[in-house]
């Protein structure tokens, strides 16, 4: 059975200034398949992330999104494919000013013709199923951090999208609360066949979660593949980064002690 | 003439007191290698470990030499292992092309940030009239929210402030009229510069300090916490959903701001007529009619409604150029109100040519 592609990332190079962050960065996202995207910090997973929503404009390269390309924010064809989208960011990006309600309305208000009775039932059914029952008239500075992340996700999930994005969905929140959020996303992809996309460096994540990998290294993709693939590695920095060791840091380090060392002993 | 070494026996703890102590001396020592000797050391801290680094770099460089004498192998990795620092780099070129690449990159800096102000002047006025028949990105009842917050909220102030400055004007004029018998001509004095110049104004530059400067901040903010990132992926135009119920808000009540100001200015006119001037009413306010024509109120209405939409491209304009963090709003919401303050008296200038 082969599978439809989702989302296609091809030599992608993203710039922040005169700075590359990203290097040309390949890769296939297949229907209800869970990647993670993983790597040391500042390695560029975010960045990817925002590249594939259309956030940042790549240098080189393109992406496409369920077949057509991902342009400009004012590019009617992507605001069309980005309807199709969820994402959940790292620090959750709920407008302030409104309430939780409001604010997992607030795409079937702008998107849809739906009566307000349809909606506010949907918002219930969305914060219930992401165990936010009561939180609804609240606003999101009333809420903790853990309740914010899960209130970002019902608004991610309100189109009930084919194609997700979390960015860091565990970071800061306690081990129970994280491992019921990655039970949610199995599930969503288990019962609605959502194809997710995940940018993480949460080890028990990683490992109750992830079909395939995208390992990022300085920049540039290092290893892809299932995941049990790259537990079998047994050297560089994916094996490092599995061993929650240290990479080898640059040689000018060692050479700096060895000279400490033969001067003065 | 060979220089002198010199030994120095460390203190049992090397902390940040022996660095603030014995620094300056070790720097300024000018004569031959430097022997640290650290038989007696216990402990190093951070301060005393760069200290040393640096003091071994600096007697490099005059061909000297520090030798770190009985030091513990412990000690020894870590001044080793400590990552060399970053070596800092001058931006400034101050070679002879210099100032022409500072003059490039300013001139390039200037016309982003133009051609940036004039991209959000262009959506504001397209997703607030023409876009409004494509795509509605904004939600229900916020125009009528946004018409309390920047019109109803602001009329006590514009009708206070316009009052008072109405009372100043004729106070001044009154002065100067009664010397030549002219007195009463003051109600046509106030009347018409409240109506062509001041009413706007002064409703302008209040609301470039409340409505501009919460539209920086509020677009800001946004920008900082990710919600305009948000909005976007949600596939929800940012300008449409922010900028254009403030641009139409603005738009329909500026003027209702503006009128009420202006009559304010001419009620504390004629307090200052009759009660300073003995002037009768009904002369202050004949005289008024007489003299004021309707292109005047034609011309504080259209200054009105101008100065409302450069409060808000302004204000918006700022809004989404800020970066990094809360000090980036506070910086750019007191940049957006003095720039919206100047633009405003600057185009009232310009109006008092043209109409």
């Amino acid at each position: 059975m082969t599978s439809s592609i989702i989302a296609q990332v091809r030599n992608l190079s993203v710039q922040y200034g005169t700075k590359h962050v990203l290097s040309d960065i390949s890769t296939s996202i297949v229907q209800s398949e869970i990647r993670v995207i993983l790597g040391a910090s500042g390695c560029g997973k975010t960045t990817l992330l925002k590249a594939m929503v259309g956030l940042l404009k790549p240098v080189a390269g393109s992406i496409r999104l369920f077949d057509t390309e991902i342009n400009d924010q004012d590019d009617p064809a992507t605001v069309e494919v980005l309807k199709k989208v969820g994402v959940l960011f790292q620090n959750c990006a709920l407008l302030g000013s409104l309430t939780i309600e409001d604010n997992i309305s607030l795409p079937l208000q702008m998107h849809t013709d739906l009566p307000l009775q349809v909606i506010k039932e949907i918002v219930s059914y969305k914060l219930a199923q992401v165990k936010l029952t009561d939180a609804g008239p609240l606003l999101p500075s009333e809420l903790s951090g853990g309740m914010r992340k899960r209130a970002a996700l019902a608004r991610a999930l309100v189109l009930d999208p084919p194609l997700l994005f979390c960015d860091e969905p565990s970071a800061g929140l306690d081990p129970v609360t994280a491992a019921g959020l990655d039970r949610l996303l199995i599930t969503l992809r288990e019962s609605l066949g959502i194809t997710i996309v995940v940018v993480t460096h949460e080890l028990h994540s990683i490992e109750s979660i992830a079909d395939n990998i995208s390992f990022l290294y300085d920049g540039s993709l290092f290893f892809e593949g299932p995941f049990t693939e790259a537990r079998k590695l047994t050297g560089g920095p994916v094996y490092d980064f599995f061993t929650r060791q240290e990479s080898n840091q640059p040689l000018h380090d060692e050479t700096r002690q060895d000279h400490f060392v033969e001067t003065y002993q | 003439m060979a220089f002198q070494e010199k030994t120095i026996s460390l203190p049992s703890a090397l902390d940040r007191e022996w660095v603030e102590k014995t620094f300056g001396p070790l720097e300024g020592f000018n004569g031959g290698d430097l022997i640290l000797d650290f038989s007696q050391t216990m402990r190093i801290d951070s301060a005393a470990l760069c200290a040393i680094r640096i003091l071994d770099k600096m007697y490099k460089d005059r061909g000297r030499k520090l030798v770190l004498r009985n030091i513990a192998a412990s000690f020894l990795s870590t001044l080793g292992a400590a990552p060399e620092p970053a070596p800092a780099v001058s931006k400034e070129d101050f070679s002879f092309h210099g100032p022409l690449i500072r003059a490039g990159d300013r001139l390039i800096a200037a016309k982003e940030t133009i051609v940036h102000a004039l991209s959000v002047l262009v959506e504001m006025i397209y997703w607030g009239t023409l876009g409004i028949l494509k795509k509605q990105d904004f939600r229900r009842g916020i125009l009528g929210e946004q018409m309390f917050q920047l019109g109803y909220k602001a009329l006590g102030i514009v009708a206070l402030l316009s009052f008072l400055i109405g009372m100043v004007l004729a106070l001044q004029a009154a002065i100067q009229l009664k010397t030549f018998g002219a007195g009463v001509f003051l109600g046509p004095l106030i009347g018409i510069t409240m109506v062509r110049e001041m009413g706007p104004l002064l409703t302008a530059i209040i609301l470039a300090g409340r409505t501009g400067s919460a539209t920086t901040a509020e677009i800001g903010t946004m920008g900082v916490g990710e919600e305009l990132d948000a909005l976007k992926t949600m596939g929800i135009n940012p300008i449409q959903f922010v900028v254009v119920p403030k641009f139409w808000a603005i738009s329909l009540t500026m003027p209702v701001l503006s009128i009420c100001g202006t009559v304010a200015g001419i009620i504390g006119g004629w307090c200052i007529g009759i009660f300073y001037l003995d002037l009768s009413s009904s002369l202050y306010w004949g005289q008024l009619w007489q003299y004021l024509f309707f292109r005047d109120v034609v011309a504080g209405f259209i200054k009105s409604v101008i100065f409302s939409w450069l409060i808000i491209w302004i204000g918006a304009f700022y809004g989404f150029r800020v970066r990094g963090g809360a000090e980036g709003v506070g910086r750019e919401t007191t940049a957006s109100v003095v720039a919206c303050i100047f633009i405003i008296i600057i185009a009232d200038a310009l109006f008092s040519f043209v109409i």
